[in-house]
């Protein structure tokens, strides 16, 4: 039989366990507001210019692609948003053609001399790459989220609903979605390296989906959307451990699993 | 009401057991009759399972593992898993090639300092490519020789009350590798100095045993892509160096021999780079000895 318990006894378990209690519930929180924004390709997007973060990292020889990666990432975010904001061009096609371009970049450079293969991991992510560090990076983030989220939730909500309405009530619409979309691009980048450039939209995306299926108000909302992510990365952490498979696929996996179940619940309920 | 949150209750209960319970029986049919062994060695990759593979021989109280799948290839993008180190915290005794073909060894040496490691390559002269050290000595016959001599002393070193067997069994096994030294001096006699391009930067040491000049090399490997610039260089370097032989590995150089030989008088040869295969204990032999001949074969000797 297997011990169940046995994963605890490795550090790098631990840490990813407590990485993994700190992203989560920001993921869930998140994700909410990205599904009523519809911002799901901006996310997708978001992950996709880490790529090209790394490159840039690596063009400029800084140590800590971390810090790249943020930086262009923060940068990225603020860009679309403003291109946005002035093109006439519809959204989805201004992401599609300023991600493209950003991974077009961060491939050109990262695969000189053939070298690509040594980037390979981030597609897929890696959870030994979570140190003491980024999990305080995580801490901090974790704080200023919350602090976000307690103070301007019902302005974001408002702006969501109707934006002219909110812009009308003195709500700062342009302030609110650019820290939005930095604080977006900051989880993403902190978190895309255990969990993956493939996937990482999916984390954002499907603990949100699902609860959206089965909520009828905003606390539940959030409530299921947070139970549902923390719930999937914990038992996805712990599967992929046993059975020997990257944990970002594990978690994305059983994440999609809970989609379906409330699906299919959500629209017995309402016929 | 109510009902919703029983629903997901009982959902997230019932995906919590459906996962645990596919686990279980995933676990159970994949591995579940792990015995006790006195010693455990682990090897990085193919080449290293395979000499180890044969100076352990039949010391019935080793386990000998392999760290990567036999068709994994070379490490060069290789991820480690947490399987693989759960493999590691285990092992006593971690037998790798060196040369910075295992790129994860800082990450293994930092988590588990009481492992010991054998390092293949240590004292061989490595080929030096631009900034980096080109690490397949495995491709050279005297060089894997080395090579099995330094993990015989290594294991030697990690488990003393079979030194004896340990180095009798390298003995044995090098004796039938000086057999394939032979028949590769027939070969160097009639190659020595001539022209070659390489599609793969193991073959570098297969120039290095025959003799050959390197006019070019293009590493073809995993995720590579070519573009029409570097086919031109080729073809000039052909050229330039009346390059009649090209050593390719089939599985990544095909196309790109084919179009070489098509747009040139060069000829294509395609060897083995035994990075991977099955896990028989002659397949270096079987593998080495198909190369020679394939080289005997085009440079007639």
């Amino acid at each position: 039989m297997i011990n169940w318990t046995s994963w605890l006894d490795y550090g790098f378990m631990r840490s990813a366990l407590l990485a993994i209690l700190i992203i989560t519930p920001l993921f869930g929180l998140l994700g909410t507001m990205i599904v009523n924004k519809k911002m799901a390709y901006f996310s997708d997007a978001l992950g996709h210019s880490a790529l090209t973060g790394i490159a840039v990292g690596v063009v400029f020889g800084v140590s800590d692609t971390n810090l790249s990666m943020v930086i262009f990432a923060v940068i990225f975010a603020l860009l679309l948003n403003w291109i946005g904001s002035k093109s006439t061009a519809s959204t989805d096609t201004i992401i599609s053609v300023f991600s493209s371009c950003s991974v077009a970049i961060g491939l050109a450079i990262l695969s000189r001399g053939g070298n690509f293969s040594k980037y390979s991991g981030l597609l897929v992510g890696d959870v030994l790459s979570i140190t003491n560090r980024e999990i305080i990076y995580l801490l901090v983030i974790f704080a200023v989220t919350i602090l976000f989220w307690l103070v301007c939730f019902n302005w974001l909500n408002a702006i969501c609903i109707h934006r002219a309405l909110a812009k009308s009530k003195r709500i700062p619409v342009r302030l609110m979605d650019n820290i939005f979309a930095v604080l977006v691009a900051l989880i993403v980048m902190l978190s895309i390296k255990w969990v993956g450039i493939l996937i990482i939209n999916a984390l954002l995306i499907l603990p949100a989906a699902s609860s959206r299926n089965i909520s009828v108000n905003m606390r539940e909302y959030h409530l299921f959307s947070v139970i549902f992510s923390l719930f999937s990365g914990v038992l996805g952490l712990i599967l992929s451990y046993y059975t020997n498979v990257a944990t970002g696929p594990m978690i994305v996996i059983i994440a999609s699993v809970i989609y379906f179940c409330t699906y299919i619940f959500g629209r017995r309920c309402k016929n | 009401m109510k009902k919703k949150y029983l629903f997901v209750f009982v959902m997230l209960l019932v995906v919590t057991f459906a996962g645990m319970g596919l686990t279980s029986l995933y676990v159970q049919r994949t591995g579940g009759q792990e015995k006790e062994e006195k010693i455990s060695i682990v090897t990085s990759f193919y080449p290293m399972y395979i000499a180890a593979l044969n100076v352990v021989g039949d010391t019935d109280t080793v386990k000998l593992t392999n760290l990567s799948e036999p068709q994994t290839g070379c490490l060069h993008d290789f991820q480690l898993t947490p399987e693989d180190m759960k493999l590691l915290s285990t092992a006593d005794v971690f037998v790798i090639n060196g040369g910075g073909i295992e790129a994860f060894m800082e990450e293994v040496a930092a988590s588990y300092p009481s492992l010991q490691i054998v390092e293949a390559c240590e004292g061989i002269a490595l080929l030096q490519e631009e900034d980096e050290e080109n690490a397949h000595a495995w491709m050279s016959v005297a060089d894997y020789e080395k090579q099995v001599e330094n993990i015989a002393k290594g294991l030697a070193e990690a488990d003393p009350a079979h030194e004896k067997q340990y180095q009798s069994n390298a003995k044995d096994y090098c004796g039938r590798l000086e057999d394939l030294k032979e028949r590769q001096q027939a070969v160097f006699a009639a190659a020595r100095g001539q022209n070659v391009i390489l599609f793969h930067e193991a073959y570098a040491y297969v120039a290095e045993d025959y003799g050959l000049s390197v006019s070019y090399v293009m590493d073809l490997d995993e995720e590579r892509q070519v573009s029409a610039g570097e086919v031109s260089e080729v073809l000039s370097a052909v050229k330039k160096d009346h390059v009649k032989y090209i050593l390719a590995e089939k599985r990544y150089g095909k196309s790109m021999g084919d179009t070489i030989e098509k747009e040139s008088d060069a000829r294509v040869i395609y060897l083995d780079p035994l990075n991977r295969g099955d896990y028989e204990k002659d397949s270096y032999l079987d593998g080495m000895s198909e190369n020679i001949r394939l080289l005997e074969q085009d440079f007639g000797a």
